[in-house]
């Protein structure tokens, strides 16, 4: 299936029963709106509550959550990782739009601890 | 006043970010973080707004460029004081070595529940630490670069092994004559031993007690068991000579929460302000030795403690309303990283990690372990953290030993998954001895992690009761001075 639109996660369906016996559940989601860092660390921040597959499938990503537990509800599921998502895009580009500013701070706090002119000293 | 304000008014798209970070409180509120931990609460459109560059709401943007969130273009000032702030919470870092922990003997005449440490019975004197060795550790404590020297006798119970504490004290004390750094020294005691010449002894020493007290004395006496079962009356006894003998500030106490304690955070508070203690740690069982048994005392989740601390917490708060003083010591450390620049240095709440660098483990055969709860695992057969031995190992064997790079390079949580991008990094630390012990790897997967769960869990708690509640903002803020 199709994502519905240009918001990262589209449509969803229930394909079958995993391991723990619940439902398993597919989201797809556009590759031209949602990037793959932003998925895996999303995968990897919701490992407590279910396993996440992340298959390419034409301009989708496509990605099977396994719940762990089989009191989750699907709907419960898909709002976790879709805001999961949400929120590692949001961190992503803010990670990428400061980047250099970071960058900036850190070498500015250790040029001036000293520690670079003992090893300028010990090299010479 | 409008002529100011239309001054500095930000247009839209007229700032740009700062590195930032953020979590979500609750649904209507969003906690954003820089890179020293500065925070603003905003709600969940605010922040896509200020991401977006579309806020316009400029009582806002003064909030988020007075943190350190934003910035002018071209504007210098903000990484130049970040910069600053952050080399201030790191300076600890070249001063390592502050704590150095003596385990004078692993005997002991308790048999805790959930000890951490292989104890062993009262009369076997090998499990006693030389004179040789006492002198080798000492040599090596004062290689470190640290200015500040404490020395913390532990066991087993250290009383049991009191000559060599009173001969470590007086050959520090000599050996620092050369070093003139300032020297400190903490018996780790569970008090029953206590008596006068212990006494003069520490008063003469100037030597910090630091007692176990798990509550009242019904939980005390059936997590910590002595012969007599009377650990809770001499436990309190001794307290109370401390007290008196060395003043009131000279003895502080530990409790440690078992399932027994779950349901009993207002009584154990209660008791220690009895006992006119002004703090409280409310510590949850530590993953190692004994505790790990059926029988120790672990069988609760990270869940279940964090409502035991919630508990504890108000009950602090009502004492403190009722002008009785008392402090919850691990949200007193959170909040100097909250609201100060100032790191506390406290070994489990440091990146990198407080191993080694914070403290040093010289335990009674001469073993050199990188923090107390890797002597307890290699008491249970794992020497991960066995940095050296003081026998044969140089100083410079010990601190540059893979046994603790590793661990470190491997735990920093400004690059570990997760906790990179987690806006409480500044309050949190790497706890690589935890991870090894309770997932096999140094940086551990934190989502499924207990000590992520459960530091999370205080960091939110103490986030909602500062926005929510002002009195309790304000003893925090006292806290962290």
């Amino acid at each position: 299936m199709s994502p519905a639109g240009g918001a990262p996660g589209g449509g969803a369906e229930a394909t079958g029963a995993g391991p723990t016996g619940a439902a398993e559940i597919t989201l797809a989601f556009d590759q031209a709106t949602v990037n793959l860092d932003a998925l895996q660390r999303s995968a990897y921040a919701v490992a407590a509550e279910m396993t996440v597959d992340i298959r390419v499938t034409g301009a989708d990503y496509v990605c099977t959550l396994f719940p762990r537990r089989q009191d989750i509800a699907g709907d419960e599921l898909r709002h976790r990782f879709r805001a999961e998502v949400n929120d590692q895009i949001l961190r992503v580009r803010i990670a990428k739009e400061t980047e250099p500013l970071r960058n900036l701070v850190f070498a500015l706090a250790f040029s001036q601890t000293g520690l670079v002119e003992v090893e300028a000293e010990g090299s010479a | 006043m409008k002529l100011e304000r239309a001054a500095t008014a930000l247009p839209r798209h007229g700032w740009q970010l700062l590195p930032l970070r953020f979590h979500r409180i609750d649904a209507d509120s969003v906690v954003l973080t820089n890179l020293v931990g500065e925070h603003v609460f905003v709600t969940p459109d605010e922040l896509s707004a200020v991401v977006d560059g579309t806020c316009t709401d400029q009582e806002l943007l003064a909030r988020l460029r007075a943190a350190h969130l934003i910035q002018v273009p071209g504007e210098t000032l903000p990484a130049e004081l970040l910069a600053i702030k952050l080399r201030t919470r790191m300076r600890r870092l070249p001063d390592s070595t502050g704590l150095h922990i003596f385990v004078v003997t692993l005997r002991c005449e308790h048999t805790c529940r959930y000890c951490q440490v292989s104890r062993q019975s009262a009369a076997k004197n090998e499990f006693d630490m030389t004179e040789q060795t006492a002198r080798r550790a000492l040599e090596l404590a004062f290689r470190s670069p640290s200015p500040h020297l404490k020395i913390e006798f532990q066991g087993g119970e250290p009383l049991l092994n009191f000559p060599l504490v009173r001969w470590i004290t007086a050959e520090a004390n000599r050996m620092n004559e050369e070093h003139g750094k300032e020297l400190a020294f903490v018996i780790a005691t569970n008090l029953a031993l206590l008596d006068e010449e212990i006494l003069g002894f520490c008063a003469e020493e100037q030597i910090h007690i630091s007692t176990s007290l798990d509550g009242p004395q019904d939980l005390h006496n059936g997590n910590r068991r002595r012969p007599g079962r009377d650990s809770w009356q001499q436990a309190v006894a001794g307290i109370r000579r401390v007290q008196e003998r060395l003043g009131k500030d000279r003895v502080s106490a530990l409790m440690t929460t078992t399932e027994a304690s779950l349901d009993r955070a207002a009584e154990i508070i209660d008791t220690y302000a009895e006992l006119g203690l002004r703090g409280v740690f409310l510590r949850p069982i530590s993953p190692y030795g004994f505790a790990l048994r059926g029988r120790g005392g672990a069988n609760y989740d990270v869940d279940r403690w964090l409502e035991f601390y919630a508990a504890g917490l108000d009950q602090i708060v009502e004492l403190n309303r009722q002008g009785v003083p008392m402090v919850e010591m691990y949200a007193s450390i959170i909040a100097k990283k909250m609201l100060t620049n100032a790191d506390p240095g406290y070994v489990d709440l440091t990146s990198p990690a407080g191993i080694g660098i914070g403290a040093l483990v010289y335990n009674y055969d001469g073993d050199i372990y990188a923090s107390d709860e890797g002597r307890m695992l290699a008491e249970m057969g794992d020497r991960t953290f066995r940095l050296g031995t003081v026998h044969d190992s140089s100083y410079a064997d010990i601190m540059l030993s893979d046994a603790l790079l590793n661990p470190l390079t491997e735990s920093i949580t400004l690059s570990a998954p997760m906790c990179a991008t987690c806006a409480f990094e500044p309050y949190c630390g790497a706890d690589p001895v935890f991870h090894h012990a309770t997932m096999g790897d140094f940086t551990g997967h934190k989502a499924l992690s207990a000590f992520c769960r459960r530091n999370m869990g205080v960091f939110t708690l103490l986030l909602r009761k500062m926005r929510d509640d002002r009195y309790f903002r304000d003893l925090l803020w006292r806290w962290a001075q």
